[in-house]
Parts: C-alpha cells; structure tokens; sequence
C-alpha cells in the first residue's frame, strides 16, 4: 500500500513474490486493460496522464519479470535493498497485509467451484467460463471453436450445431479448456442434447 | 445451500453478570452510492439465503426514502418500522422486527417514514448502530439506499467488510468511487484525534482543495507532515477499511473482471484494499422474483442468478468460520 513510484515489480503488478509465469502473464494483461484508454474500471478517477504513467510502470515490471534471469536479478537487488532498510515507506506489517492479499486473489481465477453433482447443461458451462473471466473470443483461440457455436452450446440452441459428432467434440474441447474434466462433462452435456435434440430440430424444421 | 457452519453453535442467554452470553451478530452493510445498482435485491436475495441455510438473519432496510426491501421479501404491509424509531415512538429496536415467510428471517423495515426529516439525527444513529449491533441474529444485512449522506457513511461503518455494489456502466463506477473515498475520509476524520488533522482531512475531501490533495496518498504526506502519530493512526485507519464489491448485472467476462479492476483502481489510487466477492450475472429470474415479491434462491434456486447469490452468500458465511477460529468478528 505505498504511491505508485515506491511499489516493487510484484506490486505493481499485484501479484505475490512467488507468482507463477502464468499468474504473471495473466495479471500484466489485466493491469493493462485495467489502466487503458477505454477502461470502464478507471472512470472517473484515472486521468489519462496517471494511466500513462501506470502502463509504463507495468510494462516495465512486465519486462523485468517474465525473464527469468532478470527476474532473479531483481529479486536478488530487492532482498538485499530489504534488508538495509525494511520499508521505505510504511510498517512492514503493511507490506505483509498487501502481499497476503495480492496471493489470495493474484489472478482473475479466484471464484470457486462449488457446483458438485448435477448435469453439465449450458448454463453451467456458462457459470463455469464466467468463474475463470473467459470469453467466447479467448476460448476459441485455444479450442479453434466458432464463438457463434460456443455460445450455441451453452445457450442449448441444439439445431443451430453442426451434427452429433463435432457436437460431442466441441464440448470436449470447451471443458477441456475449462480445466473440467472433458468425458465427464460430454457424457452429461450429450443426454441432455439426446433428450432434447429431436425435439428442438422438429420446431426449428417446421415452416411457416 | 449447505450451511457450512453449523447453526447451534450461537445461542442467546445471560451470564450471571447480566451481560449477552451470545456473540455479536456479523453486520453487513451494503451500499453503493448509486441507485438502481440493486442493492435491495441483493440484501433480500444474500439475506434469503443465509436463512435458507440455518443461519438467524436480520435484514435491514436503511433506506428511510425509498423503502423496498420488506417488498423484495414478501412483507407487503410490515406494520412496524425503523420510521417508529426515527420519530421517538419506540427506542427498541429489536421489538421493531417482524417476521418474513422465510424462516430464519426477520426484517427491520423502512415504511411509513417521515416525509420531511426522514433520517435520524447523529445521536439516533449512534444508539440505532448500537442496537443493530447487539441484536440476537447471527447476521444483520443493512440495505444502505443511494447516496453519500452522512447517514449512509456512518452505517457503512457498522462493520469493517461493507459491500459496494457496481454494475458495467460508467455512472455506477462514478458513484461507487465518490461512496468509496467518502466513506474512507468520513472514518478518517473520526479516527484523528488532532485539530489540524482533520482540517486536512476536512480539506481533502474538497477534491478542488487549494492544496492539490487528490488521493489518500497525497492526504497521508501532509498529516504526516503535521503530526508522526497521526500519521500512524492514518495508515491503521486505511488497513482496517477493507470494503468488498458485488459486480451486479454481470453479462460478459468483461463485466467479470471489472471487480478485478476495480480493485486495482482502490488499491493504486486510494490506497484501499477491497476484496472482490463476487458477481451475480444478468438473469430474467431475477425480474421475475421481483415481479413476485419472493428472493430468487427461493423461488428459482437452479437460476443462474440463484447460484451466483448463494456462492457469494457462501463468503459471507465463511466470516462465522474465521469467527469461530478466534478472528474477531466484524460487529
């Protein structure tokens, strides 16, 4: 909790000492799009020079931490500047309440899942990909899945799909991508897609 | 949802000495600054669910102007209000509550308010917190209403983890910010005990002050400038505010993060630490449990809506767990 100018790396990305690359990468991103020209998180109280001012700060830390030799340089320059002087600023109980912090929320994965049992229907992949702050854009990066038939999975809009097949695969991939467990969760999607499949295609087919 | 404390555990009595044997309820106020962000929804709807899950609740609608919330909970006509406090019929406060149909649940409504001086005097506040804080309930969730009126501040300072609820648009980031920066100069300017330091204090919360003070930051290097102590006490006033965020009316992952950003923004430009709870996404049931005067987790449980409120209801719960483990409690 210390002005911009006298925070570490680590704080200024928020994130803990031991943060991981991903945790990094995930944690650079958010800060940039936090402190961008069109945030809505900053409105109002982030002027334009200040949120220059904190991009460039990120991308430094950014540089200095997402290589490793740098980074262990840093990190070795920071525990010795720690130990001529604890905090230039504040107590140093300040500092462990900051980073206690920062680990118990470092990235935007921090909402648990507690739905256990049940079907995997739509709205609970939805859930799912919304804990983890994914869009249809980033999910499909990684899957090669249409986002239009992404959002046709879980909006259970079944005769909008491709056939049974890809269907299955699609939501493989989609929970995959996820971190769920990719068979469990076709297994149950794909009963639910047997059970009300037909009967969607009959009213979709049906003419005017 | 499963209550993952147990609820026989706080029981009220009297020691020999005649003090409450029981512990204080965990108070939660919500506000938000702006109206319309549904503050009264999630009121009902985390307080519904606490009661669904065993717990004894007290939800209380602060909101002397725009009363709802006993509306939100199915209490068309609650007979007794905070109103009858507020004008000298009652200084009870606990005899002002009146059951909803969830059980578990009373309410301290809001209705019947007097047009002209709704809001009670300093005084009245200070014995109303004091009552609110001593009631037999294991959660007490306050419905703060709009605004950034002394009143609202000091109720959102009735227990240390208040709620700010935002949803994606501009004008409620904007007054979330202004409640936010309030609420944090109204504790600051009654946790300094010096003159000049609250002058400063007074000043700063001008945010066209003369002496270019615009963040707690700046705000920090001139009290310490003035007094060291107070200094100190400064930085203990700004660890102990933790405020936490509801992202409401989520749709996308973008409204997702925002809570994220948000507290980046707290932490780099206000030097507050908000923890973010969690987000309840836009969800036609929610309308329609509104429409029918019942709490969502009530009438639609398997609702998108549904399951996002009891997993923030879930965090809520997890303060009797950190309680139970020796933390002191926020009351």
């Amino acid at each position: 909790m210390r002005p911009l100018s006298e925070q570490s790396h680590y704080e200024v990305l928020e994130i803990p000492r031991d943060a991981r690359s991903d945790g990094i990468e995930r944690a650079y991103r958010l800060i940039l799009a936090t402190y961008s020209e069109q945030s809505l998180a900053g409105y109002s109280v982030v002027r334009g020079a200040d949120a220059a001012a904190i991009r460039e700060r990120v991308e430094t830390a950014y540089r200095v931490l997402s290589d490793v030799d740098a980074r262990r340089a840093y990190d070795a320059a920071l525990s010795a500047d720690r130990r001529v002087e604890p905090s230039a600023a504040l107590p140093e109980p300040v500092e462990e309440v900051v980073v206690h912090r920062a680990a118990a929320a470092a990235g935007v994965e921090a909402f648990e899942d507690f739905e256990e049992g049940g079907e995997y229907d739509g709205a609970r992949l939805r859930r799912a990909r919304l804990r983890r702050s994914l869009d249809f854009e980033e999910i499909s990066g990684k899957t090669k899945v249409n986002p239009s038939y992404l959002a046709f999975l879980e909006d259970e809009r079944y005769a909008e799909l491709p056939p049974r097949v890809y269907v299955r695969g699609f939501v493989m991939a989609y929970a995959a991508c996820l971190g769920l467990d990719p068979v469990a969760v076709a297994a149950s999607y794909m009963r639910r897609y047997d059970a009300e499949q037909p009967r969607q295609r009959r009213r979709f087919s049906r003419g005017p | 949802m499963t209550a993952l404390v147990g609820t026989g555990v706080v029981r009220p009595g009297r020691v020999a000495t005649g003090a409450p044997a029981r512990p204080l309820p965990i108070a939660i106020p919500v506000g938000g600054g702006k109206g319309g962000v549904g503050k009264t929804f999630l009121v009902a709807n985390l307080a519904a669910a606490l009661a669904r899950a065993g717990h004894r609740v007290v939800a209380v609608d602060a909101d002397l102007e725009g009363a709802n919330l006993h509306t939100c909970l199915g209490v068309s006509d609650p007979g007794p209000s905070l109103a009858d406090f507020v004008a000298g019929r009652s200084d009870d406060v606990a005899s002002l509550l009146v059951e909803t149909p969830i059980p578990n649940l009373r309410i301290l409504a809001a209705t019947h308010g007097h047009f002209e001086h709704p809001q009670p005097g300093h005084s009245e506040r200070v014995r109303l917190m004091r009552q609110l804080r001593e009631l037999d309930a294991e959660f007490v969730l306050m419905d703060l209403g709009a605004g950034a009126h002394p009143a609202v501040l000091d109720y959102f300072m009735i227990g240390e983890g208040g709620i700010v609820v935002i949803t994606p648009e501009p004008t409620s980031l904007e007054n979330a910010y202004s409640f936010l920066r309030a609420a944090f100069y109204r504790r600051l300017q009654l946790a300094m005990l010096s003159h000049r330091v609250r002058d400063a204090v007074t000043l700063a919360m001008d945010e066209r002050n003369e002496r270019g003070i615009r963040t707690p930051f700046d705000l920090l290097r001139e009290v310490r400038a003035l007094d060291p102590a107070e200094g100190a006490r400064f930085v203990d006033t700004m660890l102990a505010f933790r405020p936490r965020l509801i992202v409401n009316e989520a749709r996308t992952a973008e409204d997702v993060k925002l809570g994220f950003s948000v507290r980046s923004v707290c932490r780099k430009f206000f030097g507050i630490e908000a923890e973010y709870l969690g987000y309840v996404n836009h969800d036609d049931a929610a309308r329609r449990s509104v429409l029918g005067r019942r709490p969502v987790v009530e009438v639609y449980p398997r609702s998108d809506a549904a399951i996002y409120l009891e997993r923030v209801a879930r965090k809520l719960e997890e303060g009797l767990v950190r309680r139970g483990e020796g933390e002191e409690g926020p009351a």
